[in-house]
């Protein structure tokens, strides 16, 4: 693009100054700013903004884009395509993930343990196997209709 | 061993990566103190002087074609082409590298490699059923 390189994304800012003026380039205060460590992964200088997701932000306020809740020139977060509103939502909850994550797991463990335990252990009522009528179908099985079909009786008395 | 001061509201919450806490329970809803204030301030000048930048180029009466957002260039220049130059070798990068890198492909070879070497020795042990024979 034709920014200059002093408006774009650099290396990490190692003095005070660096940190100044990564701060103004990025729009930011110099207290807000806040590199990703220096961890050689690929961040450079670019500020590490709270994780918190678009859901989070005010949905009254008039920005100048309203489907990204972004005004313009406002820094971006690192995982921006993954925090719109049709992706990851970090708005909180009206249950505590800890809690909500436990009972969770309660009833998938209990749901799974009895259909397990049905599996090993089936339960059904007593069958016998399968009575057909028609003197067992002697006749749709192929049977000749000249001669006497051999009598099947199912029962005892 | 005496139990502690009772967790407060925000501590009970425990938020975490997936869920932030709640404005009513961060205590920081309702400092007040003037530092905050100022700092408050200071980035309400810098959004409103953002503001007037981009409302100048939108109402301007011969408007540009496209208005860009050097934010998202920052932002798309950050994640694509700024990568490679501040990328270092650390330990922790390499050990990375090497388990998602390297690891598939000599774990799927050799998994791969066992199960031919499995096939082989049923097939020269004459117990292999063709699938798909036409015999």
């Amino acid at each position: 693009s034709e920014m200059s390189k002093d408006l774009l994304p650099g290396p990490y800012p190692r003095t005070p100054e660096e940190r100044a003026a990564a701060a103004k380039k990025y729009n930011m205060r110099v207290e807000d700013y806040q590199p990703y460590p220096d961890d050689g992964f690929g961040y450079g200088d670019y500020p590490m903004l709270p994780n918190k997701s678009l859901h989070e932000r005010d949905p009254w306020y008039q920005w100048d884009q309203p489907d990204m809740r972004h005004n313009w020139g406002q820094p971006m977060h690192w995982d921006f395509d993954m925090y719109i509103r049709n992706r990851v939502d970090t708005s909180p909850t009206p249950v505590p993930w800890h809690i909500m994550r436990k009972h969770f797991l309660i009833f998938l463990t209990t749901m799974l343990i009895m259909f397990g335990l049905g599996e090993i252990y089936p339960s059904y009522r007593p069958v016998g196997p399968k009575q057909y009528p028609f003197n067992d179908l002697y006749l749709e099985k192929g049977g000749d209709p000249n001669k006497k079909p051999p009598v099947v009786t199912h029962y005892e008395i | 061993m005496a139990a502690g001061p009772p967790p407060t509201a925000a501590q009970a919450y425990r938020p975490n990566r997936f869920v932030s806490l709640p404005a009513e329970l961060d205590p920081e809803t309702y400092d007040l103190s003037p530092e905050k204030r100022r700092a408050e301030a200071e980035r309400l000048a810098i959004r409103a002087r953002l503001k007037r930048q981009y409302q100048l180029q939108l109402n301007n009466p011969n408007p540009p074609a496209i208005i860009e957002d050097p934010a998202l260039i920052r932002w798309a220049y950050a994640r694509s082409q700024n990568v490679y130059p501040t990328f270092r070798p650390t330990p922790k990068t390499s050990f990375l590298g090497a388990v998602f890198a390297i690891g598939p492909i000599l774990f799927w070879a050799a998994v791969f490699k066992a199960d031919r070497d499995r096939k082989e020795k049923l097939i020269q042990e004459g117990k292999y059923k063709r699938p798909f024979s036409v015999f």
